[in-house]
């Protein structure tokens, strides 16, 4: 990687992204012992939950966490400066499926070149070679074959077949397969097939209870525990009109923004119509009613 | 035959000025082709005639001459000679009008009935009165003639000539003027001419200077009513005038314009009014038109209408006030406009609070006008009162509080939310079992056993005194837990007003708290609340003290009056009130605090202190309370009371008065309520509530207010107790039809919910927007497959259409390709893509990189549609199309049972041989063409019929199943698709719904084909018939969308954009003009939708 002087952005291989920071995370349940345990014993893992309630930012952070030296076992003194050094590797290879998502997409395929054909491995193939965690995000939006990848991979075999190259890669020992899925966002027509789901075990998210969530609010935007608990307890209002025309309800990344554009000097009813009100809804009543929560809630 | 035949005529032109031999010669030519020679002699001689009449008369006769080829091709012989003899007698009087009128003719006769020719001319002719300036008006008249002929109807011309000669009565300048106007106005007008001109007839005899205006002002201002309403509002005009109004101009002008400003479709609404005002007072038509537009920009139609009854019942009092009133130029009219529209009606806002209690709860509030409670009779009394029963909030249904709607809804606002802050916070949710959290001693358990010991003593003491078991009342047990509480106090009421205000102030509190953004308003309604308070000083002790703790939970603290004696009293009872006024206390804190506060109060005696004994007292600080010193000022009590030995309890207590915004709190009906369906639900356990259990614990009730006498009440209490368990869903231990209730399962109105007991029969809910909520279960559906009949119509309907269905096929097949059709150059595909390879290998060869995207793929973009189309069989379909003229309306189908067979059967029975075509039959060959088409591209598609009578018998045909495959017994259904009953469209396309959500199919449509406005018997509400059953199809069309399907509906009703965008809002509808375009429309329309 080239250090030119002022370069914004950093590149990586695929494989080699690591999660190099702690990113914050606020478990509510057991969630990260049943994940720690499902890695250490190859289990594939799908996490069900509402947009914006964390599933992301949860795998990153078990990325970052297994990739650190087991506190455990080390003696305390060493800990400080083993850290990057004498890390276990786990990157984390994330896509996002999409209704175009093929199988070829995440193996990989032919490219020609000036002297014939060379073959790219796909992000799925680099993972499964680099022991990474592999997370497809929203799995049911993917192409229907991609079925044919995932099940060798999530049952004993561990192994992912390449069909054009005539090769059969077995995972390293550190990979694994995690995928996510909002049940509240699928119609039915897209649920996951049961011989699919019955791959994984499945770790459910929901928005957290108000004390924790106005504590994630707080710690990720930085407005003060008042503001947080104000806005956490708005999320939970406006995830009570689920059932009345609301698609989703106010996810904890939204309140986190709302909070953000405050302490950038927004006014609190202000932030929380640009960040929760319209962007929730286009319905004129709704809006008016959720605007209406709001007023009540904020000075 | 030539001209010079008739040398007598020509030596009689040669007498008269040259220019007429010359015409005739002219016109000869052309004369002797379209006339015999008889006829013309007859034609030449006329001229001569014309022309010898007076000494100017020549001049016509050119004209004549002139014109005569021009007007003999449009003329027969007789009808020419009628005419030229018209011409003989005008210039008899007047040459000027006969050159005129000859002037006019070619261009009149082409247009006009020959009879009306002579009639025409005398209109001219009744115009000259023999003077010059009559002369020149008639002239004028002959002058327009032509355009007047050829865009008026000929007897609005005969009706306009005779107004146009009532003014030249009055003045020829004027005449004139409005003659030419005339000419540019009235052919711009539809229906309302003959409405206007009989207006502007009536102006000629008294204001005849403003039909001038009228004419002027007529079309801009007539453009600005709706096209229904101008006739009414000419008409309205034309009774002013003749009642003796003078400016109808203004009239007009001003009329309009408020007509303008009124909502769209309220316009009839408003005319009614001013029909109203003329039949009783005409002078205050026009000030009311004339403030109208002024008023309508501040209020709603049906404030509109309460602001003019106002005024009319000032009109009768006192005419000249009234008429200021509606001039808006009186205090009373002004202040009620004030009133009017700054009050908030509920209906207005509901949909918002209703959304904003829900959010707040978390549970699915329903909100409701307070008088629905008070009707269910079941111990809500007060109409204006907020309340709720724990699952419903009860607001007031117009508030008008403040002078601004903001502030009203604001204090609508802090209503809901105290409602709803009983629910949120758990009011209802009182267990006597549950620790409270803000006390160090459950007081209330000791109280029960000490309670229970007394009892016991006491029913022993019973047992020595006599020997015969006691008859003593037994205490029922309390079925709910606050009843358990408050079953602990001798004096209920006084628990029970403790109880209400501890809990409001506990809610405020918390309310305060979590809701900082309505802090501002309510406090301001906490202020007014406490200047509405009656004065503590003036209260006997009980009654103050509660009365302090009421000014102390509306957050007054200071300065507050309290007995010299009783500052310790007073001031633990702060302490309580001040534990509730954490962010943690619970309701069973409450209850803790009541019992404390009750042992406090109870022990004082109930009576009036003198004015001088009370000092102002601070309370915003009075100390932390602790278990001590509140069990050591008990004692005090305790002792004191004893000392005194005496029993007396003073005046009796009287309940507090309510506080207003608080509304009204009856949680123990709450529990009883909720205790009750919660029961009912899981039936067999444990022992019902009899209803003679249920009266009785009404009767100990605190929270019923039975003024009535003795006797009354307890036949209310039944009534109650009945309504209660009816609310509760229990059903009526002994149910007598007509008393209390009965489920009389065929009354639409009042029946209750159904159930599906046969197999292939649906129950679906009923959206009811008066309510604005679903009746539940309320329609039943019958699904039948429809019996089979000929095969042949199926294939006589091809054939009828071959060309259409040609046409249909090319257009579908144009799609068709799309889905095979190769997509080249792509980076990975089914195979190599041999041009873009042989290019690459070309760069390859050249040692350029070449372009990697060398496949080719099959556009899998597979069709995936699931359709279904509904077809209405309503009678209404039984219409013939061919006679335009017969409206398709079923609308007035009887509603009684009896009288509906009979009209049916009588409709019916006109249909059977029939040699004309029905609106079904045009459905039918639709359907037949449209499976043709579709079985050609393979969608998935079921097609159903639906009609039915009743909502427990709307009846659901499937002429093909959605999955059933085409065969010929579906050509068999079709033939049977017939005209039956009625039409209630919501639950047949909530059934369809339900068909299509088993689809896996991207694209889902539902296709509704009808004929008219969805009715049926008791498809409606009372007052609003048409918009009910409309308003129903509106939400299951939405429900469907809601669902991922597509609605679309077609219509080939007529009327039907007046209900139609009512009923498919911003969904796709179609009203087809052309009803036998059907068959190809449908087809075309599909296409349109799915690809």
């Amino acid at each position: 990687m080239v250090d030119t002087a002022h370069q914004g952005y950093k590149e990586y291989a695929i494989e080699e992204f690591l999660v190099r920071s702690e990113p914050y995370y606020r478990p509510v349940g057991d969630e990260l012992e049943l994940f720690s345990a499902a890695y250490n014993e190859h289990i594939p893992v799908l996490l069900k939950g509402p947009t914006g309630c964390g599933k992301t930012r949860f795998i990153e952070y078990m990325a970052w966490k297994l990739g650190q030296p087991l506190t455990t076992v080390k003696e305390k003194g060493k800990k400080t400066q083993e850290v990057g050094e004498g890390e276990i590797r786990v990157p984390l290879v994330t896509i996002a499926c999409h209704e175009d998502l093929t199988a070829s997409d995440l193996v990989g395929r032919y490219l020609l070149d000036a002297n014939g054909t060379r073959w790219i491995d796909g992000p799925m193939t680099r993972a499964v070679k680099a022991g990474a965690i592999l997370y497809l995000d929203e799995v049911v939006e993917a192409r229907k074959d991609t079925t044919v990848l995932i099940h060798p991979l999530t049952d004993h075999r561990r192994i992912l077949p390449v069909e054009k190259t005539g090769q059969i890669i077995e995972a390293d020992d550190r990979f694994m397969l995690c995928i996510s899925y909002n049940p509240h966002y699928q119609s039915a027509l897209k649920d996951l097939k049961h011989s699919t789901r019955q791959r994984f075990i499945s770790v459910e998210f929901d928005y957290p209870p108000v004390e924790i969530e106005a504590e994630i609010v707080q710690k990720e935007s930085g407005c003060p525990a008042e503001l947080a608990l104000s806005l956490a307890r708005l999320g939970e209002k406006v995830r009570n009109l689920r059932e009345h025309g609301l698609g989703e309800g106010a996810s904890t990344r939204l309140l986190i923004y709302a909070g953000r554009l405050v302490g950038r000097g927004i006014t609190p009813r202000r932030a929380c119509q640009v960040a929760i009100v319209w962007t929730l809804t286009d319905e004129v009543e709704l809006q008016r009613s959720i605007e209406e929560v709001v007023s009540s809630i904020f000075e | 035959m030539s001209t010079d035949s008739f040398p007598e005529i020509e030596a009689d032109l040669a007498k008269l000025p040259p220019a007429v031999l010359e015409d005739y010669r002219e016109a000869a030519g052309a004369m002797e082709t379209a006339f015999n020679e008889e006829e013309f002699s007859l034609w030449a001689k006329e001229g001569v005639a014309i022309g010898n009449q007076t000494v100017r008369s020549w001049e016509s006769a050119v004209e004549y001459y002139r014109v005569s080829p021009q007007v003999a091709r449009s003329l027969a012989f007789p009808s020419f000679m009628q005419w030229a003899r018209c011409g003989t007698y005008l210039a008899q009087d007047s040459p000027t009008l006969a050159v005129a009128f000859f002037r006019a003719s070619p261009l009149i006769v082409s247009n006009l009935r020959p009879q009306y020719i002579p009639r025409w001319a005398g209109l001219g002719r009744s115009l000259y009165k023999g003077t010059w300036k009559s002369s020149t008006l008639s002239a004028k008249f002959f002058e327009i003639s032509p355009d007047l002929i050829r865009n008026l109807p000929f007897w609005d011309v005969e009706v306009f000539a005779s107004l146009i000669e009532a003014l030249s009565y009055k003045s020829y300048d004027v005449a004139v003027e409005c003659l030419i106007l005339g000419r540019d106005v009235l052919p711009l007008m539809g229906r309302e001419r003959e409405a206007f001109l009989s207006m502007c007839r009536v102006l000629t005899e008294g204001s005849w200077r403003e039909v001038k205006s009228c004419l002027e002002l007529a079309p801009k201002a007539l453009s600005q009513v709706e096209e229904g309403q101008t006739g009414r509002f000419l008409k309205l005009g034309e009774r002013l005038a003749k009642v003796g109004m003078r400016d109808t101009s203004r009239f007009l002008s001003d009329g309009t314009q408020a007509l303008s400003q009124a909502p769209s479709g309220s316009q009839g609404q408003i005319l009614d009014l001013c029909e109203g005002l003329l039949a009783t007072f005409p002078d205050a038509v026009p000030p009311f038109l004339k403030s109208l537009s002024g008023v309508l920009n501040r209020v709603t139609m049906s404030q509109l209408e309460t602001w003019y009854h106002q005024g009319v019942e000032l009109l009768k009092e006192n005419p000249e006030s009234g008429i200021a009133f509606f001039k808006v130029e009186s205090n009373t009219s002004e202040a009620l406009l004030e009133t009017l529209s700054s009050s908030l009606e509920l209906e207005r806002i509901k949909g918002v609070v209703r959304l904003y209690c829900s959010a707040l709860s978390g549970t699915n509030i329903d909100v409701l006008d307070t008088k629905e409670l008070v009707n269910k009779n079941i111990g809500w009394v007060d109409e204006d009162t907020a309340s709720t029963d724990g699952s419903k909030v009860f607001l007031p249904p117009v508030v008008d509080h403040y002078n601004d709607k903001n502030e009203n809804f604001a204090w609508f606002k802090v209503v809901a939310t105290h409602q709803v802050g009983h629910l949120e916070f758990g009011s209802f949710e009182f267990d006597f079992q549950k620790p409270a959290t803000q006390f160090e001693e459950q007081r209330r358990f000791d109280l029960e056993a000490q309670r229970a010991a007394e009892r016991a003593e006491m029913l022993a003491k019973m047992e020595q005194l006599e020997g015969d078991p006691p008859v003593l009342e037994t205490q029922v047990e309390a079925f709910t837990d606050i009843g358990r509480l408050l079953q602990l106090f001798d004096d209920r009421k006084l628990a029970f007003d403790l109880f209400t205000v501890l809990e409001d102030c506990r809610l405020d509190f918390r309310i305060k708290v979590d809701y900082p953004g309505i802090r501002a308003t309510s406090e301001r309604v906490q202020v007014e609340a406490r200047s509405g308070r009656p004065r503590i000083e003036e209260l006997p002790l009980r009654e103050a003290l509660v009365e302090l703790l009421i000014h102390m939970s509306l957050e007054q603290f200071t300065d507050l009056p309290v007995p010299r004696e009783y500052q310790e009293e007073a001031e633990m009872l702060a302490r309580i009130l001040f534990q509730l006024r954490v962010a943690a206390a619970n309701v069973e804190d409450t209850g803790e605090a009541v019992v404390r506060a009750y042992e406090i109060i109870s022990r004082l005696t109930n009576q009036q202190q003198p004015e001088e004994e009370w000092e102002p007292q601070d309370m915003d600080d009075p100390g932390e309370f602790s278990e001590e010193e509140y069990q050591s000022l008990l004692d005090k009590l305790k002792a004191a009371q004893q000392a005194s030995g005496e029993d007396g309890e003073g005046d009796p207590y009287d309940s507090s008065e309510p506080v207003d915004y608080r509304g009204d709190f009856k949680p123990e009906m709450v529990q009883l309520l909720t205790k009750l369906q919660m029961d009912q639900n899981q039936q067999g356990e444990g022992q019902p509530l009899s209803q003679e259990q249920l009266e009785q614990l009404l009767q100990e009730s605190a929270e019923l207010e039975l003024d009535a006498e003795q006797g009354e009440i307890n036949n209310s209490m039944s009534a109650f107790a009945q309504n209660i368990m009816k609310e509760a869903g229990v059903p009526p231990p002994n149910a007598q039809p007509g008393q209390g209730y009965g489920p009389l399962l065929n009354d639409d109105e009042q029946g209750g919910e159904l159930e599906a007991r046969e197999p292939k029969t649906f129950v679906y809910d009923e959206w009811d927007f008066r309510a604005g909520d679903y009746k539940p279960r309320w329609c039943i559906v019958k699904e039948k497959v429809l019996e089979e009949g000929e095969p042949t119509f199926y294939a006589d309907a091809l054939k009828n259409y071959a060309s259409v269905i040609n046409h249909i096929k090319r257009q579908f097949e144009l799609i068709m390709p799309e889905r095979f059709r190769k997509i080249y150059r792509l980076t990975d595909g089914e195979d190599i893509d041999l041009n873009a390879a042989l290019e690459a290998w070309a760069d390859l060869r050249m040692g350029v990189p070449p372009d990697d995207k060398i496949y080719w793929h099959r556009n899998r973009i597979q069709r995936d549609v699931a359709v279904v189309f509904l077809l209405d069989m309503s009678a209404s379909t039984a219409e013939a199309i061919d006679e335009g003229r017969h409206t398709v309306d079923d609308r007035d189908a009887p509603d009684d049972p009896v009288e509906y067979m009979v009209w049916l059967r009588r409709r019916r029975e006109g249909l059977v041989r029939r040699h004309y075509k029905r609106i079904i039959d045009l459905e039918k060959e639709s359907t037949a063409l449209l499976i043709n088409a579709l079985e050609s591209i393979g969608d998935t598609y079921g097609i159903y019929g639906f009609s039915g009578y009743g909502r427990e018998n709307v009846e659901f045909y499937v002429i093909k199943d959605i999955h059933e495959p085409f065969s010929e017994k579906i050509k068999r259904r079709i033939d049977k698709i017939t005209p039956l009953h009625a039409t209630r469209m919501g639950s047949a396309i909530r059934h369809c719904i339900t068909k299509l959500e088993d689809e896996d199919a991207t694209t889902k449509v539902l296709f509704l084909i009808s004929d008219g406005r969805p009715q049926d018997r008791g498809y409606s509400r009372e007052g609003v018939e048409k918009e009910y059953a409309v308003h129903d199809t509106h939400m299951a069309l939405l429900e469907a969308k809601r669902k991922n399907i597509t609605p679309f509906c077609l219509t080939v009703d007529k009327a039907g954009h007046d209900y139609l965008k009512a009923m498919c809002g911003d969904m796709g509808y179609e009203v087809l003009d052309d009803i036998f375009s059907l068959p190809e429309r449908l087809p075309m329309l599909y296409r349109k939708l799915t690809f």
